[in-house]
């Protein structure tokens, strides 16, 4: 099947601190398809590059190389007007959902914009057609002359998701949807991405660090560390029998596991460098438990692992050691 | 285990204007014993964090405290200013969310750490940084006389939140109170942090306020949690038989929102509405609106903490179900 | 299970917070000084709107000679007094609001309508467009405001309308610096990465949703500029680059008034006293409108 979605090599350089210093790579090679209707979790610590892969995705960041083929059309190579029809189908849903909403717009006005902006309703069939979005994020009418400070974060996730769902989009890219929201409040909206997706047949590219989300709404997950990704496949599968060292430690990390689960060893140690003092061959290598259980080997440091297209797969040098 | 931390009937109200704006906590009673580790629970806007900042005295000038909180039989919310100055810090700490502010970035991170040794402890430059040292080394950043010379900005997050942790256990206090400790931080460096408070507070014997929105990571870590709703302690108990056997309907929709405890793809199982905004003062129980199993007497008042052993709740139907 | 359901329901549409505007509005209206400043200014813009009306001699206030009274001090028939050509000092006050608060709101309208589009724009686009535009503002504010105008109105005649050209050249960089400023703040703000996902195009990302927010900054400083372009309207009429007589403007009035400053005091005192009280509420003003509309206070 081809995928809607399809990266390939994207890389994502940015200027350096200093002058005489390379350019830093958030993204460096990273390859995702995304097939129509499934979720795919990206999963990553800060400085993964997972927010970068999106920003490029969605043109709010130019790639530095690499092409972002959207059902068939190369985004880079796209004219105005084709990038504005591509626009409609590929939207949008924040971290903050305060700051996501303009402060001086009312809830009507935030949720006109996309419509107006695009041309798809005017007048009387506006208003319906924004009663009809906002009661399908379960929002009452009530709200469409209030301001985003007089409404809950969850209120205004809500709204974020009505404006991304105005535009009839196929593929919603949510970076850390719920992460700025109470656990009531996330469990709320998580459903409502659910049911919304089950109605449109949507897409999405769910992008988050906490590995309870994504294991609940992903097809498929991708795991990033420092702008690579490290380990990609269907879901269950990379939650139940993790191949990457990075992968396990993620896992282990998660809490509610027990009170004696905080008296042995951390699952990694030190943290991770900062884009530009990214560590050659395999990235993950200075902080990696497998290495170490294995002698250091030389190949750690010297080359990059590789990773296979496709099923379950990881980059790692000794994946069957890991075992 | 005698009482360390007593908080009787505490209520903090915000004003604004001359009038009262918010309620922020309606009535808190907790206790917490030496040595222990008490989880303070709940969603944004439920008063954890202000009955928290209430201990040290440490709210804006615009909160009206009313109540009782008691240190070691010392009544902290009569001490003079003077008095609560050499307790702040020095046999109560506190631990705050992002390391990053916690600091002044004009002094090397040594220097902000000696401040609080010659303060408190009497000690000249040469002594507190030895001393600053030695509580680097032990919070595991190595090479601490380096270190010391650093500033703020040139040092990691999770070197910032060693520091900040040593900072407060400098002076042995016997309670840190911790808000949010890792929430800012990824999830490994999260683990190390968890485990370095763990071991720290077996060896040093300090109790621990655990002030979180994690249900999980408060079960794992503490031995007791108290789960705050609308500015009320709503059930209380041992970590782990809290989170196993939650009585009270609102604990119960907390547990069951995490995904984890849902099925992949389905829906998770979860109570609609909203945490009651700050001033509205329900008829009776504040979560009956939202609540599965409400009923008539639940408008009657706010229901009043049901004691059985070592457990609270405070509902008029938590044995219905 | 009704009883609960009702309050459900209550709960389910929280009440709308007053909104921020509101509020503000509230706490305008308890700041005395906030009051007194306004109320001052009310006072003028309606002297000003019927200033003929209110003057004793309107003639005489746009400067029609009446030589038999000249440098009569204040009385029941003349409250300010006669000036050296016999008008009495109260129409020429009078008539002497609409050229004050019409240049002044004509210099503070011009630096904006200049200063503001393109700060937004180098803020918001950054770049050459922004480099290029900072040496401008740069060379301009590198002038002592006063001391640029001065030249541009000895260069290009002495007359009110000149003053105010030359006064609005001078004001314009520090609105370009406000709304840059602020442009630069929000053009990462994620409501604005929002709408460029959305598609929408960039001068309409600026017009509608960096503007807006500048509004406030802007809003204060307008504010409180205008008492300062009074006494700068004042200064440069005081110097004769400004009007001409016999128009009744208060600086030219001060001007006319110095020499006799210690014998016939009330001929400078009058208007210059006019000039201060409205320097002084428009400056009051806009202190209050920049504590009431901070985002901090309560917003």
């Amino acid at each position: 099947m081809t995928p809607l979605l399809d990266v390939r090599s994207l890389v994502k350089e940015f200027p350096p601190r200093r002058r005489r210093e390379p350019p830093v790579r958030a993204v460096d090679g990273v390859d995702l398809a995304l097939v129509a209707g499934e979720v795919y979790g990206l999963v990553g610590e800060s400085g993964s590059g997972k927010t970068t892969v999106a920003r490029c995705i969605l043109g709010l960041a130019q790639p530095t190389a690499g092409t972002i083929v959207y059902d068939g059309l190369d985004l880079g190579a796209a004219d105005r007007p084709t990038l504005r029809r591509a626009r409609r189908e590929l939207q949008l849903v924040f971290q903050q959902p305060a700051a996501a909403l303009d402060p001086r717009m009312t809830v009507s006005q935030l949720v006109a914009e996309p419509l107006r902006t695009h041309g798809l309703a005017r007048g009387a069939a506006l208003r319906d057609r924004i009663e009809r979005l906002l009661a399908e994020v379960g929002l009452s009418a009530a709200l469409l002359s209030r301001y985003p400070h007089e409404l809950s974060g969850g209120q205004c996730q809500r709204v974020v998701i009505a404006r991304a769902l105005s535009t009839s989009p196929r593929l919603l890219v949510l970076d850390e949807p719920t992460s700025a929201l109470d656990v009531v409040v996330q469990a709320q909206i998580l459903n409502l991405l659910l049911e919304l997706r089950a109605q449109h047949g949507l897409s999405f590219l769910l992008i988050s660090h906490d590995l309870g989300v994504v294991g609940h709404l992903s097809d498929r997950i991708g795991v990033m560390y420092l702008g690579r990704l490290v380990e990609e496949g269907p879901a269950a599968d990379v939650l139940r029998s993790p191949k990457h060292p990075y992968t396990r430690a993620l896992l282990s990390s998660r809490r509610g596991r027990g009170s004696a689960s905080l008296d042995t060893a951390p699952p990694l140690r030190g943290e991770t460098p900062p884009p530009w003092a990214a560590p050659g061959g395999c990235r993950f290598h200075p902080r990696c438990p497998l290495r170490e259980r294995l002698g250091s080997p030389p190949l750690c440091e010297r080359e990059e692992p590789h990773l296979d297209d496709g099923g379950h797969a990881a980059a790692c040098h000794f994946l069957e050691a890991a075992s | 285990m005698s009482v360390l931390l007593e908080i009787d009937d505490l209520a903090v109200d915000f004003v604004r204007d001359g009038r009262v704006a918010t309620r922020a906590v309606r009535g808190v009673s907790l206790e917490l014993s030496a040595g222990e580790a008490l989880g303070i629970v709940g969603e944004t806007g439920c008063g954890k964090t202000v009955t928290g900042l209430s201990i040290l005295r440490m709210l804006p000038p615009t909160a009206r405290t009313r109540g009782r909180i008691a240190f070691n039989g010392l009544e902290l919310l009569e001490l003079p200013e003077r008095a609560l100055r050499d307790l702040r810090g020095r046999r109560i700490s506190m631990v705050f969310q992002a390391p990053g502010t916690s600091f002044n970035p004009v002094f090397p991170l040594g220097r902000q750490l000696q401040h609080v040794a010659e303060r408190h402890l009497g000690l000249n430059r040469r002594e507190s940084a030895r001393l600053v040292a030695e509580r680097l080394r032990e919070v595991g950043l190595p090479d601490p006389e380096r270190t010391m010379r650093l500033y703020p900005h040139e040092l990691s997050g999770g070197m910032l939140q060693r520091a900040m942790i040593a900072m407060a256990l400098l002076c042995r206090p016997s309670l840190l109170i911790a808000d949010e400790p890792t929430t800012a931080l990824d999830v490994t460096l999260a683990e190390q942090i968890l485990r370095l408070l763990r071991s720290l507070q077996r060896e040093l014997g300090f109790a621990v306020f655990f002030i979180s929105h994690d249900l999980d990571l408060v079960g794992d870590f503490c031995d007791r949690v108290a789960v705050l709703y609308a500015g009320r302690v709503i059930e209380s108990g041992p970590a782990a038989e809290l989170l196993e056997n939650a009585r009270h309907p609102y604990t119960k929709a907390l547990i069951a929102a995490l995904p984890r405890h849902g099925r992949p793809g389905a829906a998770l199982e979860t109570v609609s509405g909203n945490v009651p905004a700050g001033l509205e003062e329900p008829p009776g129980c504040a979560f009956a609106p939202r609540c599965p199993i409400a009923a008539a007497e639940c408008l009657t008042g706010p229901p009043p903490l049901t004691l059985t052993g070592d457990r609270a709740v405070a509902c008029y139907r938590w044995d219905a179900a | 299970m009704t009883a609960v359901a009702d309050w459900t329901s209550a709960v389910a549409v929280a009440p709308a917070a007053p909104a921020r505007r509101r509020r503000a509005w509230r706490r305008l209206r308890r700041d005395p000084i906030a009051l007194f400043a306004a109320t001052i200014l009310a006072l003028f813009l309606l002297t000003a709107a019927f200033a003929p009306l209110i003057a004793p001699s309107a003639d005489q206030g746009r400067g029609t000679a009446h030589v038999a009274s000249r440098d009569l001090g204040p009385s029941a028939a003349h409250l300010f007094g006669t000036d050296h050509l016999g008008r009495d000092l109260v129409s020429r006050v009078v008539m002497g609001t609409r050229p004050a608060l019409g240049s002044a709101v004509a210099v503070v309208l011009l630096a904006v309508l200049i200063g503001v589009p393109l700060g937004l724009a180098a803020g918001y686009v950054g770049g050459r467009i922004d480099e290029a535009l900072s040496r401008l503002t740069d060379l301009f504010l590198s002038f002592p405001p006063l001391l640029l105008a001065m030249v541009i109105a000895a260069l290009l005649g002495p007359s009110l309308t000149h003053a105010v050209f030359a006064l609005a050249i001078s004001w314009w960089p520090w609105y370009a610096r406000l709304a840059r400023s602020v442009a630069q703040s929000l053009r990462h703000a994620p409501f604005v990465d929002a709408a460029r996902v959305f598609g929408v195009r960039t001068p309409t990302i600026i017009a509608r949703h960096v503007l807006r927010n500048a509004l406030t900054p802007i809003l204060v400083q307008a504010t409180v500029d205008a008492g300062t372009v009074i006494l700068a309207v004042g200064s440069l009429s005081f110097l004769g680059l400004g009007s001409q007589p016999p128009l009744p403007d208060w600086g030219l009035m001060v001007s006319d008034g110095r020499t006799t400053v210690l014998t016939d005091w009330w001929i400078a005192t009058f208007p210059g006293l006019a000039i201060f009280v409205v320097a002084l509420g428009f400056n009051l003003l806009g202190d209050a409108l920049r504590d009431v509309l901070d985002p901090r206070s309560g917003g």
